[in-house]
């Protein structure tokens, strides 16, 4: 999948449901969408480590893009430590994000992230079911 | 695969089914996604059960020590970001009145998350303590006291053991309610009445009422394993109680307190409004 410029996704259906099990903080699907995710390739500007979300924000070719994670709690336990993200701030990264339902513009659910050295990195709930999970993962 | 310019979102048609579909149509799991490989990422769990670890450990007067921190499921350790898909539980149809389930039904995905304490950043309350948080517990406890802290919003409760409820002139709405405890053998049982309605028994929209009962069951049967039950009654939208699976929760490996966590500030919020704004205007 090759997205360019000005591309206006139209997302009509063909949408996979599921619901927030009792033990998710909230379904990211239920706000995201799993069939509207991309490669996001752009310089790690800023991290708002922060509770409930932390957030990501990336430099891509002059426009800002917000990526929203998980909780500190679940990832400072996964390895996705402010020291983890600082190490790339300034320096090219990509990020696997997943975009708004409401269609808010350059704003993603993160659920990985490949940080620049080459480590990819979890930080977000398995939307797509690219980690054999469920999608509020 | 490459993304040279940011992706321009709009006109972000959702499927009418989305709208209209029941409640319980809209449970499943996700399907792998066939043009996405699975990616090896650090901070995936591969879980491990935990062994059982040895007998019950016992208070000074003999009865079980939940005392420890938790996390829920079986293997010590936080597993939000598990590989392998936890099982659906096997329990009985909730009973719902007819008009209570076709109340729930009818409304919309943003509007459940909406209604849910832990997008509102409300205390979870009881049972959602238990059951509608991803983080860990620390039980501290002796024989005369229970006390239930959660890293979920940094909340509590703390129950003196035993304790009876108090005078119907007492009662005011809590969002832990107010809890009567007692043992039953080696099970502990925390019965929870006048509560604040707004922190639903699921995040599905099974919400509380003034007649809400809540019947919590907890037991050690092993020193690395605690189980947990709950009994829903409430004539007001159930045609007879409703009983829950026993879910597990296992005994940290590593971590000896829990962490600082708050919800403050929730965009998430705003996002479902807007989202449940765009759903209601489908639905004209």
């Amino acid at each position: 999948m090759r997205v360019t410029t000005g591309i206006v996704l139209s997302v009509a259906t063909a949408i996979l449901f599921a619901a927030a099990p009792a033990s998710a903080h909230h379904a990211f699907a239920a706000e995201f969408d799993a069939q509207n995710c991309a490669d996001v390739v752009g310089v790690l500007t800023k991290v708002n480590y922060e509770n409930p979300h932390a957030y990501l924000f990336l430099n891509v070719n002059g426009e800002e893009a917000t990526f929203q994670l998980s909780s500190t709690s679940n990832l400072r336990r996964g390895g996705a430590t402010v020291a983890a993200f600082n190490a790339s701030m300034n320096k090219q990264v990509t990020v696997r994000g997943c975009a708004s339902r409401n269609g808010e513009k350059n704003r993603y659910a993160a659920s990985y992230i490949k940080l620049a050295d080459g480590v990819v990195q979890r930080v977000g709930q398995d939307v797509e079911g690219v980690f054999g999970t469920k999608i509020w993962r | 695969m490459t993304v040279r310019t940011l992706v321009t979102l709009g006109a972000v048609s959702l499927g009418s089914a989305l709208v209209s579909a029941p409640l319980w149509a809209q449970i499943g799991e996700q399907q792998p996604n066939p043009d996405k490989p699975f990616v090896e990422a650090r901070g995936n769990v591969t879980p491990v059960r935990l062994p059982p670890g040895g007998s019950t450990p016992r208070m000074a007067d003999g009865k079980p020590d939940f005392s420890g921190v938790w996390f829920s499921g079986p293997t010590g350790r936080a597993n939000a970001w598990s590989v392998v898909p936890d099982q659906p539980r096997k329990e009985d149809p909730i009973p719902f009145k007819p008009e209570v389930r076709k109340k729930i039904d009818s409304m919309t995905r943003a509007e459940r998350e909406l209604g849910r304490a832990q997008v509102a950043c409300r205390p979870l309350g009881v049972p959602g303590m238990w059951t509608d948080n991803p983080y860990p517990h620390q039980i501290v406890m002796k024989p005369t006291m229970f006390v239930h802290l959660i890293e979920s919003n940094n909340n509590w409760r703390a129950v003196p053991l035993p304790k009876a409820h108090k005078p119907a002139d007492e009662q005011e709405p809590l969002y832990m309610g107010d809890t009567a405890t007692r043992w039953e053998g080696d099970t502990l049982v925390l019965e929870t009445i006048s509560f604040d309605t707004r922190p639903w028994i699921q995040g599905n929209g099974w919400f509380k009422t003034e007649q809400t009962k809540v019947i919590e069951r907890l037991r050690r049967p092993t020193r690395n394993f605690l189980e947990y039950q709950y009994t829903v009654e409430d004539p007001n939208t159930l045609t007879r109680p409703w009983t829950s699976a026993w879910r597990e929760f296992s005994l940290s490996v590593a971590e000896l307190t829990l962490t600082e966590n708050f919800c403050t500030n929730n965009e998430n919020v705003e996002q479902f409004e807007k989202l449940a704004e765009q759903e209601r205007e489908k639905q004209k």
